[in-house]
């Protein structure tokens, strides 16, 4: 039985791991902030989405969708279908989380957004690392990032405008996301998954709320776990 | 409190994606292809997640529209490249779209 008592080594280098990721949730958390302002959503319950949904893009478009009067049935779809990808986090991530304990497994998820995923998937101090540090290092990343999150959204909301629109700051997040993509791809595989995502994402942005993003992850996914089955073919 | 309620609905529905598969260990067994193929989950999300947002809201029409940013995605996914960290992505991708901007691009 290992022992998973706080691990400082692990959270420390989580919290560092993910210190860069934060950087595009802050202008973003901003805007989120000023968005249940103007939308005239009820303070409170908009900020407390931040800890009770979690995850940026799915409050963004739940808060247009209230805006629009919009039925709960499809703001809660609308929702389930953009984080349907965490699923597959979930599933990419079981590996490497099964021998924890199962009250962390119960309750960790609740931290894995996009920047967690990709810090847990792909850290190199990870690689052949004991559970417990492992678990750490995840709660180190998760704790940052939710501060920080819940953070930006209170100032948001508080002060709104504080971020001027020219300087354009909301474009770290498709930037940290190209950065996320150009670390993660590492095989030819790879390459057709980000292509194939990236196309089907582009052109499947007039599908409902959400969908064409998890259309094109399964495709993605679904085209590199062929292409490499083929690659192992032809080698053998 | 109808918006409370459905905050709270989309928290749960969050949660049960982000928990599942963790949570239910080998509980919810899944083909040796399919384990294998998730190794690909990280570059086709953060792929579907990008792109769409550099290409901005306007489809193809716009495309002049869209230049600055897509060749400042691509100035940063290059010092990704080479410097293997995320700042230099975020601070190469924000001078090249300032310097863009400023040139009237």
């Amino acid at each position: 039985m290992e022992d998973f008592s706080f691990d400082r080594r692990g959270f420390v280098d989580g919290i560092r791991a993910v210190f860069p990721l934060i950087v595009p949730g802050i202008p973003f958390g901003l805007v989120l902030g000023l968005t249940i302002t103007a939308n005239n959503i009820d303070p409170l319950a908009g900020w407390s989405s931040s800890w009770l949904i979690f995850a940026g893009s799915a409050q963004l478009v739940a808060f247009n969708l209230i805006d629009d009067g919009a039925s709960a049935t499809v703001i809660i779809v609308s929702v389930l279908l953009i984080n349907s990808r965490h699923a597959m986090y979930s599933a990419a991530l079981r590996p490497k989380f099964i021998a924890m304990p199962s009250k962390f497994r119960l309750l960790g998820p609740y931290f894995l957004l996009d920047q967690c995923f990709a810090v847990a998937d792909t850290a190199p101090e990870l690689e052949n690392s004991k559970p417990p540090y492992r678990m750490w290092h995840f709660l180190g990343t998760g704790v940052l990032t939710w501060s920080i999150w819940l953070t930006s959204v209170a100032i948001g909301i508080m002060v709104g405008d504080v971020i001027r629109e020219e300087w354009s700051l909301t474009f770290t997040v498709p930037l940290m996301f190209t950065g996320l993509l150009a670390l993660s791809v590492k095989d030819r595989p790879g390459v057709l998954a980000a292509v194939v995502a990236g196309a089907v994402a582009v052109l499947g942005r007039e599908l409902p709320q959400g969908s064409g993003l998890l259309l094109a992850i399964v495709l993605g996914v679904l085209a590199a776990g062929i292409a490499e089955n083929q690659l192992e073919g032809s080698k053998s | 409190m109808r918006l409370w309620l459905i905050f709270m609905a989309c928290g749960t529905v969050t949660f049960a994606t982000r928990a599942s598969f963790i949570t239910l260990g080998d509980r919810l067994p899944l083909p040796d292809s399919v384990e294998r193929a998730l190794r690909y989950v990280a570059p086709a999300a953060f792929a579907a997640i990008s792109v769409p947002l550099i290409l901005g809201g306007d489809g193809v029409s716009n495309f002049s529209a869209d230049l600055p940013r897509i060749i400042a995605a691509c100035a940063a996914a290059l010092a990704v490249f080479r410097l293997k960290n995320i700042p230099s992505s975020l601070l190469t991708g924000m001078v090249v779209l300032w310097l863009l901007e400023w040139a009237g691009l």
